[in-house]
Order: C-alpha cells, then sequence, then structure tokens
C-alpha cells in the first residue's frame, strides 16, 4: 500500500514537472485570455452597452460562465497559480543537475570522453611541455585563461568562459515568478481609485473602482488646475498643482502632469482628466441704468452673491444652468456639461416693489430683460473646473520592475552568453614516444559558430607550436609539428 | 539540350533588367526634379517620401528578378538600391521629426514610415550578417505596399495627445517596431524554408488562396450592405477623423455597388481552393492535373480581378459623398478610415503574386535560398532575437501604462494579446530547446507566431474596443 502512495506521489510530481503540462495549461491560459478580449467584459464596459451588444439569454449565459469578467474569475487566477506551480516543480526538478554542472567544473577529460566530444583534433608535438605551452599561449591570445590540471599519472589543461549560461535559464524562470509575486501582492493589497477634486477643494476619499471608498491618512488639495491646448484645438497638456495634508500641514507640493504623477507615502496621484465642474466661478456684467441716467458699473458675481447697483435697486445671480432646457415655461438644467449654459439675475427694485428676472440668453417667457430697471451686457464668463485624479496604490510592484530587469539579464544570458570549455591534453604513446596534443571543446549554444572558434584555436595553437625553439633531443620530431 | 540554351541567355537578360531599372530609376527622379524646379521647395517630405518609393521599387524589382532568374549581380545592385532608399527613408523621417516635433509614432502613417525604414535596416542586415541575401525579395515589395499606402493615407501632423508625451513612448514603440520586424523577417524566413523543404506547391496554392479568401469573407460578411453596396467608415475633413455617432459608435456610410464586387471577387478567389479540393478529392492521376491547371488559372483571373477590386475601392472611397443609414446628409470617407480593408486587399493581391512567383520559377527559387538546414537555424536565431524584444517592448509598455493611467497591467485587449503573442513564442521556444522540434514543425510555429502578431498589431486596434486605439 505504501508502495502505491510513493508510486502515485512520483507520477504527480513527474506530471507537474513536466513541460508537456506546462504547455497544456499555457494554451489553456491563452485561449481563455483570449476570449476575455472577445467578450465584452464588464468591470470596463458600461452595463447600457454590455445590453446593447448581447441578447439578455447570451448575457446571461456569458455572465453564467464568468465569461464577461474573466481576468478576475477563480478560476483563471487558478491556472495562472497553476502555471507558476509548474514553473516551479519543473526548475526543482531540473536545478540539482544543472547545479551539478555548474559547481563541478569538469577539468580533466578521461578517455572516453576524448573519444566522443566534438569538436576535437589531434596534433603531433615534440614532447608534452611544448604542447602544454603552445596551447596555453593560443587560449591567452583568444583572451581565456588556462590553468594547469595535475592528476595524478596525466595532466593537461582547461579554460572555460561564462558558467553561468548554465543556469541562466532559472534566472529567467525565477523573474517570471517574482513578476507573478509582484501581482500577486497588487492584487491582494493593492488597490486603485478615482478622486475628483474642484479648485481650492480639499479631500482624503477615494472611490475605489469597485464601488468602495477609501479614506486615506492624508488629504490631497487642489491649488489650481487647466488645459493648454493646440493650434488646431485638441489638448496638449492637463496640469494640476496638488499639495498634500498631513496634520495640518502642507508636506509635499508639485505640480503634475499627464505621465508624471505624484507619489507620497506609497500612492501615486495620475492626472487623468480635466473639465469644468457646470460650475460659475466669476460673472463679469457691466450694468447701465435703464433710463439712461446714472453711469455704467462694472460687477462680478458668483452663484448666490447679492450686489447694490444703487441705493434702491441690488442684483443677485440666483442661478447658472450649464446646459439648460426650456418646458412649459420652466427653466431646467438638462445636464451638467457645458452646451447650453444660462444664467439667472434677480433684480430687486425696492421703489417697483418687485423682482426682476433677467436672464442669459433672454429666453422668452421667462425673461423680464428689458423691464428691468437696469440693463446688462455680459463681460466675461470665467467657469469652475474640477481636475480628475487616478489613485493608485501598488505594492508588488518592485517585485514586477525587478523581475523585468531580472528576466533582461536572464534572456540576455539565455540567448547570447555561451558557456564555453577547452581542454587540450599530451598524449605520448608508450611504446613509440611519439606524443600528440589532443584539443576539444564545447559550447552549450550556438555550435555553429563555436565550430569556427575552435578552428580558430586549433590554427592558433598550431602557430604557437611553430614558434617553439627546437631542443636538441627533439630536432628531428619536431617536422612533424604543424600539421 | 534546353537548360543550356536557357543558361546562355541569362547575361543578356541580366544586363537588361539593370538597364531597365537604371532607366525607370532616372525617369523618375528626373520628374520629381521638374516637379521640385516647378514647386521651388526640394527638401520636402514628399520628395523624400517619393524618393524612397523609386529606390525600393527599384531594389524589389531586382530581388524578384535575382529570385526568378539568380543573376548575381542583380543583388548588387539590389543591395545598392536599398541602401540609397533607406538614405532618403531616413531623410523623410528626420523631416517629420522635425516638422511635428516629435518621434514618428502617433498615427498610422507615422507608423507605416517607421515601419518600412525598419523592413529595410533589417533586410540589409540579414544580407551582411547572416548572408541571406534574397529576403529582400519578400521585404522589398512589403516596403513599397508601405509607402504606397502612405501616399494614400493623410499625412497631417497631429501633435500628441497628452498620453503619448513621454520618452517612454519612443523607447515602447520603437522596441515593438524592432520586435515586428524581427517576427516578420522570421516568417518569410519559415516560408522560405518550407519552400526549400519540398512542400508542395499546391499546398502553397490551398494555403494562399485560403488566406485570400478569408480577406474577402472577413469583408463581406462584416461590411456588405443588403442592397450591394459596402458600409464604410465616414470621416470628418475637418476634425481629420473618423466621424463617432456617439462614444465608440462610428457612422457608416454606404457606397453603392463595391458589395457586389467585392462578393464577385470573393467567388473568384474562392475558385482556386475549389480546384484545389476537387483535385484532392479526384485521386485519379490525371484528372488531379487538370483540376490543378484550372486552379492556377484561376488564381491568375483572382489577381486581375482582385486588382479592379483595389482600384475601384480606391477610386470610390477618395471621391464622393455618400449617404449613411444611421444619419441625414452626405459624408465623405477615406482611405485612411479603412486601413483594415485596403490592407487585406493589397495583401491579398501581394501573397498571390507570391504564389505566381513559386509557381512558374520554383526550381530558379530553390538554387538562390540557402539549404533548408540553414533556413531552419536562422530562423531560430531571429526569433532569438525577437523573443528578447518582444519582453522588452512589454516591459516598457506596462511601465509606460503605470506612468499614464497608474496601473502596468490592466488586461487591457492589447496588453492581452501582446502577452499571448509573447507566449506563443516562448512555446516555440520550448518546444525547440527542450523538445528538439525542428524542420517543419518549426517553421508551421513560427509562422502561427507571425499570424498572431498581425492579430496583435491590426486585428486588436480595428477588430476589438479598448484604451489602445490610437496603435
Amino acid at each position: 500500500m505504501a508502495l502505491d502512495l510513493r508510486a502515485l506521489g512520483h507520477k504527480t510530481w513527474r506530471t507537474i514537472a513536466s513541460i508537456q503540462t506546462g504547455v497544456v495549461l499555457l494554451i489553456l491560459v491563452v485561449i481563455l485570455a483570449a476570449a476575455g478580449t472577445v467578450v465584452l467584459q464588464r468591470p470596463a464596459t458600461d452595463p447600457d452597452e454590455m445590453q446593447n451588444a448581447y441578447s439578455p439569454q447570451v448575457l446571461r449565459f456569458l455572465d453564467a460562465l464568468g465569461l464577461t469578467d474573466v481576468f478576475h474569475a477563480w478560476w483563471f487566477i487558478g491556472l495562472l497559480v497553476l502555471v507558476s506551480v509548474t514553473i516551479i516543480a519543473a526548475s526543482i526538478d531540473r536545478f540539482p543537475n544543472s547545479w551539478r554542472y555548474f559547481s563541478r567544473p569538469y577539468k580533466y577529460p578521461d578517455e572516453s570522453f576524448r573519444r566522443s566530444v566534438r569538436p576535437q583534433k589531434s596534433l603531433a608535438i615534440a614532447d608534452e611541455e611544448t604542447g602544454l605551452v603552445a596551447a596555453e599561449r593560443a587560449l591567452h591570445e583568444m583572451g581565456f585563461k588556462p590553468e594547469r590540471v595535475v592528476r595524478q599519472n596525466n595532466f593537461g589543461i582547461f579554460a572555460e568562459r561564462h558558467r553561468i549560461s548554465e543556469l541562466a535559464v532559472y534566472i529567467v524562470h525565477a523573474s517570471l515568478l517574482l513578476i507573478f509575486f509582484g501581482t500577486v501582492v497588487d492584487g491582494l493589497w493593492g488597490w486603485r481609485g478615482y478622486l475628483s477634486l474642484n479648485e481650492g477643494q480639499t479631500s482624503n476619499l477615494i472611490d475605489i473602482h469597485d464601488g468602495s471608498t477609501r479614506t486615506l491618512p492624508f488629504s490631497i488639495r487642489c491649488d489650481g488646475a487647466g488645459q493648454e491646448n493646440y493650434q488646431d484645438g485638441s489638448p496638449k497638456k492637463w496640469w494640476s498643482k496638488l499639495a498634500v495634508v498631513q496634520d495640518g500641514r502642507d508636506v509635499q507640493k508639485k505640480e503634475i502632469v499627464v505621465n508624471d504623477p505624484l507619489l507620497y507615502s506609497g500612492v501615486r496621484f495620475y492626472q487623468a482628466s480635466y473639465g469644468s465642474n457646470g460650475k460659475v466661478d466669476k460673472f463679469s456684467l457691466i450694468a447701465t441704468p435703464s433710463n439712461g441716467s446714472g453711469e455704467k458699473q462694472e460687477i462680478g458675481l458668483t452663484v448666490n452673491d447679492s450686489v447694490p447697483l444703487d441705493a434702491d435697486t441690488t442684483v443677485r445671480f440666483a442661478e447658472f444652468f450649464p446646459d439648460y432646457a426650456v418646458r412649459d415655461g420652466q427653466v431646467y438644467k438638462k445636464s451638467n456639461y457645458l452646451e447650453n449654459p444660462a444664467a439667472h439675475l434677480v433684480v430687486t427694485s425696492k421703489k417697483a416693489g418687485k423682482d426682476f428676472d433677467v436672464w442669459f440668453p433672454p429666453i422668452e417667457d421667462v425673461a423680464d430683460n428689458s423691464k428691468a430697471p437696469y440693463q446688462f451686457q455680459a463681460t466675461d464668463l470665467k467657469l469652475g473646473h474640477y481636475t480628475g485624479l487616478q489613485v493608485s496604490h501598488e505594492p508588488g510592484q518592485w517585485a514586477v520592475w525587478s523581475g523585468v530587469v531580472l528576466i533582461g539579464i536572464g534572456l540576455a544570458c539565455v540567448f547570447y552568453v555561451v558557456h564555453m570549455r577547452f581542454w587540450a591534453v599530451p598524449v605520448c604513446d608508450p611504446k613509440t614516444g611519439k606524443c600528440s596534443l589532443w584539443i576539444g571543446g564545447t559550447a552549450n549554444r550556438n555550435r555553429d559558430v563555436f565550430e569556427q572558434r575552435f578552428s580558430d584555436l586549433v590554427a592558433s595553437v598550431q602557430k604557437e607550436l611553430k614558434l617553439v625553439p627546437r631542443t636538441s633531443a627533439s630536432e628531428q620530431i619536431a617536422t612533424f609539428a604543424g600539421d | 539540350m534546353a537548360r543550356a540554351k536557357v543558361e546562355q541567355q541569362q547575361p543578356a537578360t541580366g544586363m537588361t533588367l539593370i538597364v531597365l531599372v537604371g532607366l525607370a530609376i532616372a525617369f523618375l527622379l528626373f520628374m520629381a526634379f521638374l516637379n521640385v524646379v516647378k514647386s521651388g521647395n526640394l527638401l520636402n517630405e514628399t520628395n523624400f517620401l517619393f524618393a524612397t518609393l523609386i529606390f525600393y521599387a527599384g531594389a524589389g524589382a531586382l530581388y524578384l528578378g535575382f529570385g526568378v532568374t539568380g543573376t548575381q549581380s542583380y543583388l548588387k545592385f539590389a543591395s545598392l538600391s536599398t541602401w540609397a532608399g533607406l538614405v532618403a527613408n531616413t531623410a523623410a523621417i528626420a523631416h517629420r521629426w522635425y516638422e511635428s516635433g516629435h518621434a514618428p509614432f502617433a498615427s498610422v502613417y507615422e507608423m507605416l514610415l517607421s515601419f518600412v525604414w525598419t523592413l529595410a535596416v533589417l533586410t540589409l542586415v540579414a544580407e551582411k550578417k547572416y548572408g541571406v541575401k534574397v529576403i529582400g525579395t519578400v521585404t522589398m515589395p512589403v516596403a513599397i505596399v508601405g509607402v504606397v499606402l502612405m501616399q494614400l493615407l493623410r499625412t497631417e501632423v497631429h501633435p500628441l495627445v497628452p498620453a503619448l508625451q513621454s520618452t517612454w513612448l519612443h523607447v515602447h514603440v520603437t522596441l515593438a517596431m524592432l520586435a515586428y520586424a524581427a517576427c516578420a523577417l522570421s516568417f518569410a524566413l519559415a516560408m522560405m524554408f518550407l519552400i526549400q523543404d519540398n512542400l508542395k506547391t499546391e499546398t502553397v496554392l490551398a494555403v494562399t488562396s485560403a488566406s485570400t479568401l478569408a480577406v474577402y469573407v472577413s469583408i463581406v460578411l462584416t461590411r456588405f450592405e443588403k442592397w450591394g453596396g459596402l458600409n464604410l467608415v465616414a470621416w470628418n475633413p475637418e476634425v481629420k477623423s473618423e466621424v463617432f455617432l456617439s462614444k465608440g459608435v462610428r457612422l457608416f456610410v454606404v457606397v453603392p455597388d463595391l458589395g457586389w464586387l467585392m462578393t464577385l471577387t470573393l467567388l473568384v478567389v474562392a475558385s482556386p481552393l475549389v480546384f484545389y479540393g476537387l483535385a484532392r478529392w479526384k485521386k485519379v492521376v490525371d484528372q488531379k492535373d487538370g483540376f490543378l491547371t484550372l486552379a492556377n488559372r484561376a488564381v491568375f483571373l483572382s489577381i486581375l480581378l482582385q486588382v479592379m477590386t483595389l482600384v475601384m475601392f480606391v477610386l470610390r472611397a477618395r471621391d464622393g459623398r455618400y449617404s449613411s443609414l444611421d444619419a441625414d446628409g452626405l459624408f465623405p470617407t477615406t482611405l485612411a478610415a479603412s486601413p483594415f480593408i485596403l490592407s487585406g486587399l493589397v495583401g491579398g493581391i501581394f501573397i498571390s503574386l507570391l504564389y505566381l512567383l513559386l509557381l512558374w520559377r520554383r526550381p530558379d527559387l530553390e538554387r538562390s535560398l540557402p539549404s533548408a538546414d540553414n533556413l531552419d537555424r536562422i530562423t531560430y536565431k531571429t526569433i532569438c532575437l525577437a523573443f528578447p524584444l518582444l519582453t522588452l517592448m512589454i516591459a516598457s509598455g506596462a511601465y509606460w501604462a503605470n506612468q499614464t493611467w497608474g496601473s502596468y497591467w490592466s488586461w487591457d485587449p492589447k496588453e492581452t494579446w501582446a502577452a499571448i503573442t509573447w507566449l506563443v513564442y516562448a512555446g516555440y521556444l520550448h518546444m525547440r530547446i527542450t523538445r528538439g522540434w525542428r524542420g517543419r514543425r518549426a517553421a508551421y510555429f513560427a509562422i502561427l507566431g507571425f499570424a498572431v502578431v498581425m492579430f496583435t498589431f491590426f486585428g486588436v486596434t480595428y477588430l476589438l474596443p479598448g484604451l489602445h486605439a490610437y496603435a
């Protein structure tokens, strides 16, 4: 019974750690993610648009399957977690081998290795020392650091470069896991929301995207906001002057624009939008008495403001409509967008004992502009604006950016950093006394380029052999060199 | 005997083509010079672009000539022509950058300008570094198509909307251009591998006509208006953008008779596929050959019809005001409003022509291309270049999104499809490195990868909604 369980456990492990499983899971991720781009997703799309796009039955079906919010569905996130698990399992499975390979360099090639490794070449040499020196020189020329390796009865030369390349693939997968970890942290502890501030307004309440409201331990005040346009009228720049208020003091100030947010205490404030809030900052007018007597007056009014024009008359800015509509003799606010503005002034005359309704524009059946004791000419209308800020807190993003840097390094290692090894072993036949230098090399990638390098090394060794001064004992044998 | 005769003729036709191309270039340059003298303005963007077109066209002709006849001297001149075109292209980009105050990434016109530049650079890199001299056969015609499309599109300089005013924009889009161009290169190499790997010409026929059919099917299914017109997006010339009824909902006008034309072309384009199917079904040898001959004749006919359709489409789209079912009045449209349809029509013609090249000159092509093994290896190397670029592209896009919208990953369709593209190429690498997939399977995977790249680049922008509307 115990044996069965172990076998089952082993089989499970083999399945989880296999590349096949990983690929199958990734194919699933791709299919589901693609579905999530084709089907309208709920958090981003208005409910009205959803109902316009799909019939009620189809919509119910899609909702039931979770296809309208794929990327936050438990099964999708679970799938991603499963992919991470297979990556971890596959790495753990393969790492011990790679580590052994990495930590224990194979410095002396035994006979069977010398027989089988490719590429390899044997050159005739006068004696062992000549061969070793020539090999050392040639390797130095190529930029390697050769070392002499001594075993009981034999010795040789070993040189290698970029051993880290054997572990490069683990760096890549580890960085992927680091990125996933960062996104998980952000998913659990991060939040994103929206804050809209009128000029001069202070607030610490953020509307979170999921509908809730978050209270920050500090407040943001908007000291000004504006928009600059290009010559053709399209927006060039939105800016806001923001101040962070903590414990009643201004602790930080910054003018932000799109692409340049304000960062305070791990929270970022992004310039997202800008517009008129439908309220009037100041309405400038010139008031002239209707009966011709008296002088022009320049006045500026905000809503609900009253200004006396003379001892007898006052004018009050009663209402402002950014977008008005008239029905049955009544003026209504159609929307908050600045489409059809209308201003309502009430002129009170003590002498006449009544109020006059002055409207800009003079709306029929509602306005008494001509009857009023003063005539008004509008000179300027300054509207109030709000600035729309995206607010986010992403504690995991440092893991994400580190992971990105690491994966860049890892990929560079995987594709372009090659682990190259060279060995040179002098082999002397005890019977004939003839010696030859065996040279071999390996590379863990780009083998075609490596073969060229190997030929260059052999040519270099041959050149070095020709340069070695001949000793008396080996004069005859030296003629064999350079083959 | 016949072959010896053909070989003897080669040198004669070799010089002729070079002289012809040289004369054509000189003539066009002279015409451009006259225009310059008339207008008094030499160094403007139109002239640079015209020069670019001339030189790329010359290079394309010479590359195709090499592909067909195998004359080495063509390659030298083709390469020179590509260099000249690249210089002109760089001048055009520099001029545009100076005039607009930002790098050329803010509209379809500018993206095309950058893309053809990258194609020329990659062609020359492939020649010098990898020794694949014939890559120009595929890349230069694509570049020519790109420059022609640019001539047809609006060229007004659009100032950058606030979201695009960032260094990270330049980084992200540059990486995207490089990555996509590398993927395009791997696609071309994989196709060449299939030719060298003895993929049957009939199979290429089937795939080519199926792809062209897919273009026309998608056009007819989405835009055919029941009285035979074609629905095209209306264009507002004053605002230089599409006409919107409400947020995200475009206004369509009906161009009469184009719908019928598209349907007719669809049927003609489908016929080679039908004949191929009959040939496969009737496995009797001589009948099979008969059907295949019919299929090839049908391809030739379909090219004529496709060209006619393109011309009619261009003429109708550029002039005229049309009525709409959703609003009163007449509205104009323009080619820039239907880039997907335009690319589809042009692409269909292009791949049909490439198929004819294969059909008529396969032995010559096989002689001038590197061996299948080499092509397999070089495809892999190109993807080894494309994959890190894709990774950095996604990463820089995420960083830029974080700076602008406060979120580095919001499962936006463009982001999601970029990730899918990345996963597909990661799949290729895994299959090759750990499972030893080579040859045919690797080539098909590379082709699939490029199809996904094309969807990410074009399909997401024009078929799916989202934040990435301007890319």
